[in-house]
């Protein structure tokens, strides 16, 4: 073990020097790994996006619940800290029923509606005080609002009905579909890197058997090839994940940081494209150092 | 040093390579192999250096069953050997040096004792002024002592060499020659030398062994090329 670490400086250099006197083939393999990384790198970010979009749709439902009439401010308060020491309550807000009304005026565009409902500001206020209430996860909302509605106090609360599970589930099947497409494409793109690897080692095959003629070990054949596959991951990624960086800051910036309507609202650049850069990194790095063993263990066994 | 008891092999396309061939070479001895082509003699250096295995029979070399060893095995056992290969074999990406520091290296010699031995074997096979070239900038010549270089390099126990001085002239197969008799007195290294060369058997005479259609037909302990009568 002590002799594996020990060896590694020399075999590090063997690889940096493969590279450097085998610039074309290194170029060409590393372009090839960086097109399939920013492949995955596009998908990577509209995926990511899409589930962000998903779940600011999500926390935009709220439950809408009226309060009785009768309750003092006392009562309401203690109504308040109820409902926030609820499973899956994430946020209460209370409006009184001036608020509501103010609200309810504000909607309307007209001055002759504005005026006419106007009329009830004061006592004779038909709207009923209430809370916002968020919840921390769309699929909660129905059982939630069922709890709110047995609670002493409330009269009534809505959420907007079956429209709005459905709603929840597409968005749950649309994260789950993008999921299973970055999934699909990383395997792609795993395939593809350690084949190109594979091809750029077929090149050096009769290497490899004048190494074990001179009495080279297979693990000692192994090592550089293996950090060079991962130097090779390594430079492919460089590309990419620039791209991610300058890129989707750009983007980002360009579009204030929604896509069309402030409700998509898109992933800050810090930390999401630090998130797809290190994977592009380690998806380079880990599949061309595999791809590389495999390679050599393959052509290894071609000969005694 | 070299001992083969009964050794048969032939291919899968049905060529008989090897019939039954026994065959014992002593510590320190200089041996000729000859024979037409297509007579086993590449089939006898892939059995001695581990790359083929024989059907039936031992091929034991410095105390190896050469035959049974395991995959990973094979490079550690080729390390008791220095083999000069007719095509070469040198590593093309990497120079002179660095190809005959690459045999030392993988047995995990140190730096400085690679750095004394490379120049050492060097000057035996007069590569000094090369040493930073690449394979592909030498003659032909230049790149069979490379891999004599490299082949002795470790202080091999047997040296095999198959057709070393195939592709030179006379004046370059004479020192090649001088070279491997040198190596085989001052080292006291075992070696095969396989050739075509009947020059050379006739004026250096050693130990000669002459292969016909996969059987020993002659083995000439005083040397000198078979006449065909």
């Amino acid at each position: 073990m002590i002799k594996f670490f020990k060896s590694i400086p020399y075999h590090t250099k063997t690889a940096f020097k493969s590279i450097a006197r085998h610039l074309a083939l290194t170029f060409s393999s590393a372009s090839a790994v960086s097109v399939t990384l920013t492949l995955l790198m596009v998908f990577l970010v509209l995926a990511g996006n899409v589930s962000s979009f998903t779940y600011s749709i999500e926390e935009s439902l709220q439950i809408y619940a009226t309060i009785e009439n009768t309750l003092t401010q006392e009562e309401i308060t203690v109504l308040q800290s109820e409902i926030e020491a609820m499973d899956h309550v994430v946020k209460v807000t209370f409006s009184d029923k001036e608020q509501e009304l103010e609200s309810y005026i504000g909607n309307n565009d007209d001055e002759a509606s504005q005026r006419l409902y106007a009329a009830y500001r004061g006592e004779g206020n038909p709207l009923l005080n209430a809370f916002v209430i968020e919840v921390d996860n769309g699929n909660n909302l129905e059982t939630v609002s069922k709890e709110l509605q047995d609670l002493e106090g409330i009269y009534d609360a809505a959420y907007g009905g079956d429209s709005v599970v459905m709603l929840v589930k597409a968005m749950d099947g649309v994260r789950i579909a993008g999921g299973i497409f970055v999934a699909a494409l990383s395997v792609l793109a795993i395939f593809l890197i350690s084949n190109t690897i594979k091809s750029a080692i077929y090149s050096r095959n009769s290497e490899i058997s004048i190494m074990r003629n001179v009495g080279a070990t297979n693990g000692f054949i192994k090592m550089p090839f293996m950090i060079e596959g991962m130097m090779i991951g390594v430079i492919g990624a460089i590309l990419p994940i620039l791209l991610t960086i300058f890129g989707y800051s750009y983007v980002y910036n360009a579009l204030n940081g929604v896509l069309l309507i402030p409700m998509f609202r898109m992933q800050p650049v810090i930390p999401f494209a630090v998130y797809v850069s290190l994977a592009l990194l380690a998806t380079g790095m880990i599949v061309g150092m595999l791809g590389s063993f495999f390679a050599v263990n393959k052509y290894l066994r071609w000969k005694r | 040093m070299i001992s083969l008891e009964n050794v048969s092999k032939s291919y899968k396309n049905g060529v008989n390579a090897l019939k039954n061939i026994s065959l014992y070479i002593d510590e320190g001895e200089f041996v000729y192999i000859i024979g037409p082509t297509g007579s086993g003699k590449s089939t006898l250096i892939k059995l001695l250096d581990g790359e083929e295995i024989p059907d039936e029979g031992k091929v034991i070399v410095a105390d190896t069953d050469v035959g049974s060893l395991k995959h990973k095995h094979v490079p550690l056992y080729r390390r008791n050997l220095g083999i000069v290969f007719q095509d070469y074999r040198l590593l093309p990406s990497l120079t002179v040096f660095e190809n005959i520091a690459f045999a030392m290296e993988c047995i995990g010699q140190d730096k400085l004792s690679i750095r004394r031995r490379v120049r050492e074997v060097l000057e035996l096979v007069s590569l000094e002024d090369k040493a930073k070239s690449f394979p592909n900038e030498l003659s032909g010549g230049q790149q069979q002592r490379v891999t004599i270089g490299r082949a002795i390099a470790n202080h091999p126990k047997v040296l095999i060499a198959d057709e070393p001085t195939g592709n030179l002239d006379p004046e370059m197969s004479k020192e090649i020659m001088e070279l491997l008799e040198k190596i085989n007195e001052k080292e006291k290294t075992t070696i095969v030398m396989v050739t075509h060369d009947s020059t050379i058997v006739n004026n250096i005479k050693k130990r000669t062994i002459a292969l016909e259609e996969g059987y020993i037909v002659a083995d000439i302990k005083k040397g000198g090329y078979l006449k065909n009568d």
